[in-house]
């Protein structure tokens, strides 16, 4: 039986997170802010009683169909679909190694740690921009999967879709991303 | 490439650096949400606030079934093993036996007092003279002309 408490706890744990993936999506603070307060009271008002287990799924569920509706709200459902679909080609992703990139990032990540604030937040700034960028369902896929953690199945259950779309998803996403930063000369 | 040349990247290694790439992006994407304005953490707050507080009559409806399903169980469990629960059982029948026996003595014990008490009238008419009164009844003539029909054994 869930407790009020345990609620309150998964209620904290996923808030930020939730919130800074809505603005990704729109791109607006307040909207996110609506969007994921609109998520938690349809949590709490509907799934309380469900096993505490359930609760991530189910919000991430909610979170993505409470964003979809504010895209049909603003009515530009049209230019969101045309993202769904805005997936890169793979011709240009034989020429990029990811593994190089790991690797320039393992031999920098000292110089990281001395980085100073201020250039460590618009790093930071850069990479929140670069996932933005990122078409919605790449970076539903790939958030879910490496920031809320879940697994293959839980993902494709969340989003509706497969578990190969979303394999295929995060691995764009990921190959995207590392293109991006390192054009940018981002390291992690 | 860094990889040998009888050692060409597999699917699953692949798959391991993305996981690495993205878990590194993802440690970056949480530190920024620790620095988040307080206004933005404040309106969190709040909302979650308004939604546990949405969420609070139906946990109350969900506890109390539970309690009631617990206290069920626990009745229940009062029996122990099955062997308990099978005498629990019988002495639980014992005072409804009891209550039944008791009913059937009792109607046992008016029924023999009545028969005793009818016995005890009839036997007063039989040995008693019958009175001259008695012959007058047309009644009781039409029972002396019947035939007696006394067999005995």
């Amino acid at each position: 039986m869930a407790s009020e408490k345990e609620l309150s706890d998964f209620l904290k744990s996923v808030e930020r997170r939730a919130f800074k993936r809505t603005v990704y999506a729109v791109r607006d603070d307040e909207a996110a802010l609506d969007i994921v307060q609109d998520s938690m009271i349809r949590l709490a008002g509907k799934y309380a009683d469900r096993p505490p287990a359930e609760w991530p799924l189910i919000f991430q569920r909610i979170l993505s169909n409470a964003t979809m509706d504010w895209f049909r709200r603003q009515k530009v459902r049209n230019a969101v679909l045309s993202n769904f679909s805005d997936f890169e080609s793979g011709n240009d992703a034989g020429d990029f190694d990811l593994l190089e990139t790991l690797e320039a990032q393992d031999v920098s990540e000292g110089v990281e740690s001395t980085a100073n604030v201020v250039a460590r937040n618009q790093t930071l700034r850069q990479i929140e921009e670069e996932v933005a960028k990122l078409p919605t369902r790449q970076r539903e896929a790939f958030l879910m999967r490496y920031w809320e953690e879940m697994d293959v199945a839980e993902t494709a259950a969340a989003m509706g879709c497969s578990e190969g779309s979303v394999k295929t998803h995060c691995s764009r996403a990921v190959h995207s991303l590392a293109k991006a930063l390192k054009s940018k000369g981002i390291t992690l | 490439m860094n990889y040998p040349i009888d050692r060409r990247p597999t699917s699953a290694d692949v798959m391991a650096l993305e996981a690495r790439f993205g878990l590194r992006v993802a440690a970056r994407l949480s530190d920024r949400t620790h620095a988040l304005p307080h206004d933005i953490t404040e309106r969190l707050r709040s909302a979650r606030e308004q939604a546990l507080a949405k969420a609070r009559p139906r946990l109350a409806a969900a506890s109390a079934a539970v309690a009631v399903g617990g206290s069920g169980a626990a009745t229940l469990a009062a029996g122990g093993s099955p062997a308990d629960s099978w005498w629990w059982r019988l002495s639980s029948l014992a005072p409804l036996a009891l209550l039944v026996a008791g009913l059937i003595w009792v109607h046992e014990f008016h029924r023999s007092e009545e028969i005793v008490a009818v016995a005890e009238v009839d036997a007063a008419l039989l040995t008693d003279a019958v009175p001259p009164s008695a012959y007058a009844d047309p009644g009781f003539a039409e029972f002396l002309k019947a035939p007696l029909d006394i067999s005995v054994n």
